[in-house]
């Protein structure tokens, strides 16, 4: 594989890579690719940042987790 | 008391100290539920109306949940079934929609419109309400798929199993979904 070629391959498992579904095989030679190359690697850490910021959703309000409790069936 | 009568209380007993366990499980859980339920919701009352009738429906049913078997995939089990009976599918799913562009698309494009080179500075050109805004355009079948294994911490298997779809069918609404997504971020993100 040329250089472009291996990017190419990192940008295709990004999201298998995120979602630890590779290889052990493959992914070693994701991480090989990584450590090497800025281009991929900058890339990779944006992906882990927005996966990160989609799961800072807002709190649920404390007025519904209340609610919620008053739903459970009376003893 | 006789002897049947004193088993029948000890039954009841032992069921009411059952649903107590079940009903205080299932509240421990509900910030996680929340979460998902949030990102399928257009808004913050349709998330609390659809929290609402998700867990008075499990208290209702709690007899049908197996102790020891994943609490959370069945609360949400619960909330996407009662999410399609509410209608919320009438949009219909771009299948043909071309969308050829690569993961690294919206690092690209936003790089290329901000001038920012440093990775963290790109992001923080992104916020939880371009996050939010950007999902709810993205159509139900896919966004639920996406909200589960990237917001619920989902396996594929737990999220085709609570959706009732073919793992397959995860995986690649899950990548077209990806992908939409990043698509309504790119343009929402820019446009600030």
């Amino acid at each position: 594989m040329t250089d472009d070629e291996r990017c190419d391959w990192c940008e295709e498992v990004l999201q298998p890579f995120l979602d630890r579904n590779l290889t052990d095989a493959e992914r070693q030679e994701a991480e090989e690719h990584l450590q090497k190359c800025k281009y991929c690697r900058k890339r990779y850490h944006f992906e882990e940042g927005l996966r990160l910021l989609m799961r800072l959703a807002e709190p649920m309000a404390p007025a519904l987790k209340k609610r919620l409790s008053e739903l459970r069936l009376e003893l | 008391m006789s002897e049947t009568s004193e088993n029948e209380a000890r039954r009841l007993a032992e069921d009411a100290r059952d649903r107590v366990n079940f009903e205080e499980e299932a509240l421990a859980l509900a910030d996680q539920v929340y979460r998902v339920a949030r990102g399928v919701s257009r808004s913050k009352e349709e998330a609390e109306d659809l929290m609402q009738e998700t867990y008075a429906r499990a208290f209702r049913s709690w007899q049908s949940y197996t102790p020891g078997t994943n609490l959370r995939a069945w609360l949400l089990r619960i909330l996407t079934n009662l999410n399609i009976d509410r209608g919320r599918r009438a949009q219909r799913a771009p299948d043909q929609q071309p969308l050829e562009e690569g993961d690294y698309f919206l690092y690209n494009r936003i790089e290329d419109v901000t001038g920012e080179t440093d990775e963290e500075r790109v992001l923080e050109r992104l916020s939880q309400d371009h996050v939010a805004e950007a999902l709810s355009a993205v159509p139900h079948d896919f966004r639920d798929v996406v909200v589960l294994v990237d917001i619920g911490d989902f396996s594929y298997a737990d999220a085709a199993q609570i959706l009732d779809i073919p793992i397959g069918t995860v995986m690649s609404r899950l990548h077209r979904g990806r992908r939409i997504l990043k698509k309504e971020l790119a343009e929402v993100a820019v446009e600030t």
